[in-house]
């Protein structure tokens, strides 16, 4: 039976397979952060703000909340990744047009939420929107401008 | 200057968003120095207790533990700090006076190691009777804080309240004129009542966090902080260093709303510095950072006196802030809830007293607001009840008192500049007030004024560069209201440039010229000016120069957009600044705004507050929901209209969420509520079915091109706002927040038995 | 951050996955989402020295057998909520999956992980019990399957023996005709009361009386008796109140942050009557 405390995991974070050693007891935010990606924040630490959404598999997790062993044999994607073919995502691109930001803390969660949901569902309703964004706080905006960036980021998607 | 303007009231793209967007933009919490250990705080399990013993014996034996320091291991430093009384010390010294104050501070070489030897500390404590409560606080025999005084430092910016405090006062403010008494017995209606307001907690999303360091005999820190002006002068205090050799750092915030203004945890991380000798950070969670800082939590005992037609005539108000456990910032609060209570009204006397008191909580300061959202929550909501009790249109009660444009509402301060019947009447007409409304629906709204700006000290530097690009430096801090953005528009116009041709360099005291504060809404106004100052500066030196180069007398060179001419020939500045130098060179302008001239008069601009609501009671569980919000932004001139907005927005989502959701809730001696799954703030499922942000740009403020200030005003009247829509919905008018789904079935349930008599 | 080092157990099948719980005993946690674990872990409520990470034992997957709807332990709510067989069989389960906590805690948590923690203030629970639906556990001793109201013993405490390990969740097939409906209201971020109701309607009338739980309010969830409702249309208004008053007299609140007790069992009343009258809207259970 094992007694190792910590593990060695093989992922792909941001597109890029990587092998690396963590403590069990890591967690996921904290492992991103201190290999540079920052973007993911914490707040909360309750998995109930969404700052520190990121995609495992597709799926927006919180990374607070969540082991970094969890990662083996599964794939990552952060904020980082979404320009990294040095032209914004459509999601950015609406968060700015509609201004859907102001400190930028909650942004980079929110963004990845909203890609998140654009992934499965291209074609929400306002009311989609507001159900899949209910646990992602914002203090800064009042929210309306990112539920109308969310929209007009899917209208852009579909081509539309 | 000429219209119409390129850059300025244009919603131009904020220059932080691709940062933002793209997770690239760097807060303090994101920041690394070589060599950092970090340091975590054991904290109190005592609301009031001395402090026997602290046992760190095993916590230093830890793996990576580098100290931990006390106040007592910090000697000979005095680890007190505080910008209007110096009372509140880092690290509690023999006493601690709230539950979660900070004793020690573990420092080790990784996070987790600190966490975990932090667990191991163990101090034990003589618990004292402690007072939960500003009215017990205020009993004569109630335990007493801070028996030996400390004497306020005396900056002539802060209003310090009354000069002699006793007890577990600690500040006083009284506002008075006329005879109250005398209107009182004249009045036709006389309303007297008693309101409370929360404590609320701001929830920036960015806790607390701060990084130290000693540096060739310098100390740097890179902090959260809204201020770092001030932060720098407690520091510089704290550790006996010249202004000159302490620097702060300050780099995009997240979020502050006031949460962030004046020294949080830069002391500690200081002296965790100072006492290893390394960089040392020290980063708050949330619930540490709800240990760290509230607002103030009131009761107001309101006593307004109406003509039959509706006129308010006289308004007896005192008020009793529970104001936690030190000094902070409550004397100002104070100072400012006295004048912000009774409304930008016509009022033949006024006699309000405010008191701020000492408690065993987590100390109070700035929010949002700043006292003016507790103080409408009664005054407003008075004027909407005596509208009821009279029979009169609540709009037209108002429109009967408002304080008109140039008016006074202080006497002997700047009068209102702002159209303040104008407002209301375009809210009123946006919440389609005056038709008839179904069952189970209200409409609410309420207007405010307040003495914004803070005080109006502010230097800027604006650098014309040899390429002609310009980058201006501020010490104002960028929040996320937008300030880099606005503040390169205002130097872009002035200077004739390209908005992309404009940078801000912002908040750093070493490398930017002195700022007062962000806050109070006023950096459009007083940035604004002092970089327009600035801008003034440097076209006169290009003139000159052009001048003297083109040996030409002076009024033969005049300013156009991006350079000068000279008897009628373009020069633009890039082929000054060649001219003058040869190689290289700049422009340098230097700017000012001081307490002189038209600043003479406080305060520098008032920020209104116009907003209202539409929603529907469920009368059945008391859940609201809100069918309409709108906000009347009376900026002067939107520099950048869509920042506006967001601030408006904004801003009256955090009143909704006092008004409907958020308190902070004492059990004890402990908060029941230190996290954000039981302090529950605004989500998307409240956002109201329609907002309409309106503007009114009446260029009437004393900021460039007219501006005033936004980012308070939209929040300041929705706590009266929703509770009289509520009353309206439900017949029985609120007295307290937040108007949970219980408290508002408990509404329609009194509404209904009084009813059935 | 979690302060203290554990070792992390990932069997690749059940029985693997029995015997270590049987060999470590007190020192070992069962873990699969971690969205409840996670958290008291954080905060250092409790230290665990050995996790036992379930998600590779074949405990996921969602499948109709002959009688029922069986969920696997390891599944997540957003699995329940997209699952074509649970939105065939049992679409209330659809729904009330798509509102438990926020779109991440459902990519992560799974149904086991929630009844096994046994917070009071949960949804799955009432709906399950009025559905009449079961856990299956595993253990050395062998497999036995438990109502939900005989699994859920109180606040934090299940009949989970020490050793084993909960496999599924079977919901049996409901007859022909068969509603079902869950609703709720969250006064803070988790369910205060949440009241699911499932039973058969004929000429627009309960053919017997149906199946009524109230879930959150209390330390488990209540079935509250509802033979008034039987021959009775859930427009009768006379009927449905005496089951809401039924409803509010059979919970036993607590005053906290989310209200008081009184105003709980009165939120119980009211949500008891809009969920029977919103059964006859709702789609069904079959």
């Amino acid at each position: 039976m094992s007694t190792e405390t910590s593990t060695t995991i093989t992922t792909r974070i941001n597109g890029r397979e990587q092998s690396l050693r963590v403590d069990n007891a890591d967690l996921l935010l904290d492992v991103l952060r201190d290999m540079g990606l920052r973007g993911a924040k914490a707040s909360c630490e309750m998995e109930v703000c969404g700052a520190c959404t990121v995609q495992l598999d597709g799926l927006p997790v919180s990374a607070c909340t969540t082991l970094a062993v969890e990662l083996d044999g599964r794939s990552v994607e952060t904020i980082e990744h979404l320009d990294a073919g040095g032209e914004m995502h459509p999601v950015q691109e609406a968060f700015l047009r509609h201004s859907a930001l102001q400190c930028g803390f909650c942004t980079p969660g929110m963004v990845m939420s909203v890609k998140a949901l654009l992934e499965v569902d291209p074609d929400p309703s306002r009311e989609d929107v507001v159900h899949w964004l209910e646990g992602s706080i914002c203090r800064c905006t009042g929210y309306a401008t990112i539920i109308d960036a969310a929209l007009d980021a899917a209208e852009a998607m579909r081509g539309v | 200057m000429s219209e119409p303007l390129k850059v300025v009231n244009h919603s131009v793209p904020r220059v932080d968003g691709p940062a933002k967007v793209t997770g690239r933009a760097r807060f303090t919490v994101d920041l690394s120095v070589p060599g950092m250990a970090h340091g975590v705080a054991v904290r109190s399990d005592h609301a009031h207790a001395r402090i026997v013993a602290i046992d760190a014996e095993e916590a230093q034996e830890m793996p990576g533990v580098l100290a931990v320091v006390t106040a007592a291991s910090a000697a000979p430093i005095d680890v007190r700090f505080g910008h209007v009384a110096r009372d509140h010390p880092a690290l509690a010294d023999g006493r601690v006076l709230y539950l979660g104050e900070p004793v020690a501070l573990v420092v080790a070489q990784t996070r987790r190691q600190a966490f975990k030897a932090a667990r191991a500390v163990r101090v034990s404590y003589e618990a004292l009777p402690a007072v939960m409560d500003a009215q017990e606080a205020l009993a004569s025999d109630a335990p007493l804080l801070h028996p030996d005084r400390v004497a306020p430092l005396g900056d002539a910016g802060l209003d310090a309240g009354a000069d002699s405090l006793s007890g577990n006062l600690c500040a006083e403010s009284a506002v008075g004129w006329g005879d109250v008494d005398g209107a009182m017995a004249e009045a036709a209606l006389v309303l007297e009542d008693e309101f409370r307001y929360p404590m609320l907690y701001g929830y920036a999303m960015e806790p607390y966090n701060a990084i130290a360091s000693f540096e060739e005999g310098s100390l740097v820190v890179h902090s959260t902080a809204q201020h770092p002006y001030m932060v720098r002068d407690d520091l510089a205090r704290m550790f006996d260093l010249p202004l000159a050799r302490v620097r702060v750092i300050v780099p995009y915030v997240g979020g502050g709303y006031g949460t962030k203004s004046y020294t949080k945890v830069e002391p500690l991380a200081a002296l965790g510095a100072w006492v290893t000798g390394v960089p040392v950070r020290v980063a708050l969670n949330v619930e540490e950072a709800m240990l760290t800082t509230r607002s103030d939590g009131v009761l107001v005992r309101m006593r307004s006196a109406f003509a039959a037609d509706g006129r308010v005539l006289a308004r007896d108000v005192e008020v009793v802030m529970d104001s936690g456990a030190y000094t902070d910032n409550s004397p100002v609060v104070c100072a400012k809830l006295a004048n912000r209570c009774f409304g930008p009204y016509r009022l033949d006397a006024v006699r309000v007293r405010v008191r701020s008191v000492f408690t065993n909580t987590v100390p109070a300061s700035s929010l949002r607001g700043f006292g003016a959202p507790q103080g409408a929550f009664a005054g407003e909501l008075q004027m909407d009840e005596a509208a009821d009790r009279l029979g009169l249109d609540p709009v037209q009660l108002r429109l009967r008192s408002l304080a008109r444009p140039g008016e006074e509402i202080l006497p002997g301060k700047r009068g209102i500049d702002a159209d303040l019947p104008q407002d209301l009447e375009m809210l009123a007409a946006s919440l389609g007030w005056g038709e008839a409304p179904q069952r189970g629906r209200g409409i609410g709204f309420g207007i405010t004024a307040s003495d914004a700006g803070a005080h109006p000290t502010s230097v800027a530097m604006v650098r014309l560069h040899a390429d002609g690009s310009a980058s201006a430096a501020v010490g104002a801090t960028e929040l996320g209201q937008g300030s880099r953005t606005v503040l390169a528009q205002i130097v872009a116009e002035f200077l004739g440039l390209p908005f992309d041709r404009v940078a801000i360099v912002a908040s750093d005291t070493g490398a930017t010229p002195y700022e007062r504060t962000t806050g109070a809404s006023r950096t459009t106004a007083l940035v604004g000016r002092s970089l327009q100052d600035a801008c003034e500066d440097a076209r006169r030196r290009a003139r000159q120069m052009a001048a003297e180069l083109a040996a030409v007398d002076a009024s033969a060179v005049a300013d156009v957009p991006g350079g000068v001419t000279v008897d009628g020939e373009p020069w633009d500045f890039a082929r000054v600044i060649k001219g003058w130098f040869g190689a290289g060179g700049e422009i340098v302008g230097l700017g000012e705004v001081r307490r002189a001239g038209e600043f003479q008069a406080m305060p520098p601009f008032w920020e209104v507050g116009c907003s209202g609501v539409v929603l529907d009671v469920d009368e059945e569980t008391g859940i609201v929901a809100l069918r309409q919000l709108t906000t009347v932004g009376d900026v002067g001139i939107a520099i950048n209209p869509a920042l506006v907005h967001g601030q408006d927005l904004g801003a009256a989502t955090m009143g909704l969420g006092a008004a409907l959701s958020e308190g902070l809730v004492y059990e004890g001696e402990a908060l029941s509520n230190p996290n954000v799954v039981d302090y529950r703030v605004p989500r998307t499922t409240d956002v109201p079915e329609r907002i309409e942000l309106l503007l009114a740009e009446r260029r009437d403020g004393i900021g460039p091109f007219g501006a005033k200030g936004s980012g308070e005003g939209a929040g300041n009247p929705i706590g009266s706002a929703v509770a009289a829509a509520v009353a309206r919905a439900v017949g029985v008018f609120p007295r307290e927040l937040p108007l949970t789904p219980e408290r508002v079935w408990r509404l329609v349930n009194e509404a209904a038995s009084r009813a059935a008599r | 951050m979690i302060g203290s080092d554990f070792v992390l157990h990932r069997p690749d099948a059940l029985e693997d996955a029995v015997r270590l719980r049987a060999e470590l005993g007190e020192d070992a946690v069962l873990y699969a989402g971690g969205t409840e674990l996670l958290l008291v872990l954080k905060l250092g409520v409790i230290d665990v020295e050995h996790l036992i990470d379930l998600k590779r034992c074949g405990l996921g997957g969602i499948e109709r057998t002959a009688d029922a709807v069986r969920i696997g332990s390891t599944t997540t709510h957003r699995e329940i909520e997209r699952d074509p067989v649970v939105a065939a069989h049992v679409p209330a389960l659809s729904a009330l999956a798509r509102n438990v906590a926020n779109v991440r805690v459902r990519s992560a948590g799974t149904l086991g992980g929630n009844l096994a923690f046994a917070e009071p203030h949960a949804d799955p629970p009432a709906l399950l019990a009025a559905l009449d639906a079961r856990v299956e556990l595993a253990g050395p001793a062998g497999r036995r399957s438990l109502t939900i109201e005989e699994f859920l013993l109180d606040a934090f405490e299940t009949a989970l023996e020490p050793d084993e390990i909960m496999t599924a969740v079977t919901i049996p097939l409901a007859e022909d005709g068969v509603r079902a409906t869950y609703r709720k209201i969250a006064i803070l971020e988790r369910p205060t009361v949440g009241v699911a109701v499932a039973g058969r309607l004929e000429g627009g009338r309960f053919a017997a009386a149906p199946a009524v739980v109230v879930g959150a309010v209390d330390e488990r969830p209540i079935r509250v008796e509802a033979g008034m409702l039987a021959g009775a249309s859930p427009d009768d208004e006379d009927a449905v109140a005496a089951l809401a008053a039924a409803a509010r007299d059979a919970v036993d609140p607590v005053d906290d942050l989310s209200g008081s007790a009184d105003y709980k069992r009165h939120l119980t009343e009211v949500l008891t009557r809009r969920t029977v009258r919103e059964l006859a809207r709702s789609e069904g259970a079959a």
